[in-house]
């Protein structure tokens, strides 16, 4: 077991550095000088003087020859300290945790709806496959796996926020529960038909296996007998959730935008648009990170689940 | 037969987009001066989806407007005929870019032996760790936004999977007798991959691309709402407003 863990992490700690110098690459060689966007504003418009400009890029150190700044860069990161922002001169660090609660929250809210939601519903559409209930459930998840979670926001949107007047049009974090239940709905019923459909056959399969035919002729009855598919389920359960992960930080990227929540999906696409290196950088550190260390609690937890799993690797 | 018929419908509505895109500038244009019954049946959609008319604005679904009119008094329909030929133009590039560049990776990574192996797995496990969208609106933001970048961008980020199962199956076909005898017989490295594995790797990754297209269409919507898809094409025949200079 813990051979296996630390072959993942060390798997884990290669990629999030491939991540790292990747985005940092990709962000330098772009077109489009920081020094001149953050000065100047839009191109068209006056630019600074070149003084300014030299002033800017030694304060920044973008003068510096690439692979110094990368080894600074890493450096600085690992004390996560990810410099400041080319747009307002604060800490990238601060600037993101300030951020980074209300998106969490919401979109925690999100996953305990749809959790709530699509398991029962995945548990009956295993239970009864083929059935009325099965069979629309399928078509409706379909529907909104098709649908855009921006389209969805906007929906909902307009019928609770502009028909209906329950919700503000504009997302607020300091309203409560009411402030933040459309992002957190809209995400919610995107992330429904993934965790349903995984359930269903998760959940199937193990009805369906040798051991729940034994446990039946002990005389089981059905409830016992789908905790236990559940629990077999387990390994499915924690992929999925390691899936969900990066569909979830797009999905507040949009969504976000959508009801002008200031959280960390805004922040980045804002600094998308402004060209702020070391705020998309830091950016983009996060939702590595969280999909990496995801991914690896994902691959733990199916191991102690599934102690099969360990062995499967051959340690 | 029922599943036949449900698969069949399927078919049907999928292949009703690329043929609306396709035929978009027939079916949605300025009437002729002859509004006779054939002409209104050759040119269902008789608006121009740049053609403003002030007095018809936000008008609600009637009629003449089967969708209704924007802010600007053009025809919804009449646009959204015309935006699905960016949609699919973009989506089909994109996964046929994705599928081309994840199937040559994918096999090479089987054929070429343990080292190239893990060089794939590394980077496919690089670009998984980013969301999509992250990646895609990070590098919308450095290439000015057109079809062609929102193409190659979503197609940097689908190729991973691709790649996964082509690779899995070439690790398969290298090991088979097949290849064992291409290569006991001397065929070059290159002769191996392009004619024994290549081609028989290709069918599994065939059974991802409607995923990879239903993607690429969503996330070059998610893209355009951002405002870094591909901008609305210029009414044709207009020269593109003067822009300021670029400092």
């Amino acid at each position: 077991m813990a051979r296996f863990l630390v072959r993942r992490i060390l798997g884990s700690a290669a990629t999030l550095l491939g991540v790292l110098v990747a985005v940092f690459l990709l962000l330098s060689a772009a077109p489009g000088d920081p020094a001149r966007l953050a000065t100047g504003g839009a191109p068209g418009r006056r630019a600074a003087s070149s003084e300014a400009l030299e002033a800017f890029r030694a304060v920044h150190g973008l003068d510096r020859p690439l692979p110094a700044r990368l080894a600074t860069w890493l450096g600085a990161a690992a004390r996560l300290d990810l410099g400041r922002s080319f747009r307002d001169g604060r800490p990238v660090t601060r600037r993101i945790a300030e951020t980074l609660p209300a998106t969490l929250t919401v979109n925690g809210l999100a996953l305990l709806l749809a959790a709530g939601l699509a398991v029962p519903l995945g548990v009956w559409g295993a239970r009864h496959p083929g059935g009325t209930a099965d069979r629309v459930s399928g078509l409706l998840l379909d529907a909104l796996f098709s649908l855009p979670s921006f389209a969805l926001g906007l929906l909902l949107l307009l019928l609770f926020s502009v028909q209906l007047r329950w919700t503000p049009v504009f997302a607020d974090p300091s309203l409560g529960l009411r402030g933040i239940a459309l992002p957190a709905l809209t995400l919610a019923l995107v992330a429904l038909a993934p965790i349903a459909r995984v359930t269903r056959r998760a959940v199937g399969e193990a009805l369906s296996s040798p051991s729940a035919l034994s446990g039946r002729a002990r005389g089981e009855r059905p409830r016992e007998e789908t905790m236990r598919a559940l629990r077999r389920a387990a390994p499915a359960f924690t992929g999925l959730c390691a899936a969900l992960v990066p569909q979830l930080v797009a999905g507040s990227v949009l969504v976000e935008r959508v009801f002008g929540l200031p959280g960390t999906g805004q922040l980045l696409a804002d600094s998308v648009f402004s060209r702020d290196l070391p705020m998309v950088l830091g950016l983009t550190l996060v939702s590595g990170v969280a999909v990496v260390v995801s991914t690896l609690a994902a691959d733990a937890a199916a191991a102690v689940a599934d102690p099969r799993i360990v062995d499967g690797e051959g340690t | 037969m029922k599943r036949l018929r449900s698969v069949r419908v399927r078919l049907l509505v999928l292949g009703l987009f690329p043929l609306v895109a396709l035929l978009a500038p027939l079916l949605a244009r300025e009437r002729t001066t002859d509004p006779s019954v054939l002409a209104r049946l050759v040119t269902p959609v008789p608006f121009d989806p740049n053609a403003t008319d002030l007095d018809a604005r936000f008008r609600p679904p009637d009629a003449e407007h089967l969708l209704g009119t924007d802010d600007l008094g053009r025809d919804v329909l009449s646009r959204l005929v015309h935006g699905a030929r960016v949609s699919v133009g973009v989506g089909l590039a994109a996964a046929a870019l994705a599928f081309f560049a994840g199937t040559l990776l994918g096999s090479a990574a089987g054929a070429f032996g343990p080292r190239a192996d893990r060089a794939v797995l590394f980077a496919t496990g690089v670009v998984q760790a980013f969301p999509a969208l992250v990646l895609v609106a990070a590098g919308a933001a450095l290439a000015p936004p057109s079809p062609f970048t929102a193409a190659i961008l979503i197609a940097l980020t689908g190729w991973p999977e691709v790649a996964r199962l082509v690779r899995a199956e070439a690790l398969r076909l290298s090991a088979s007798p097949h290849v064992e005898a291409a290569r006991a017989a001397g065929a070059s490295r290159r002769r191996v991959l392009f004619v024994h594995v290549f081609p028989g790797a290709i069918s599994p990754a065939l059974a991802t691309v409607p995923y990879i297209l239903g993607g690429a269409v969503l996330l070059e919507a998610s893209l355009s709402f951002l405002g870094l898809g591909a901008p609305p094409p210029p009414p044709p025949g207009d020269e593109p407003w003067p822009m300021p200079a670029r400092a």
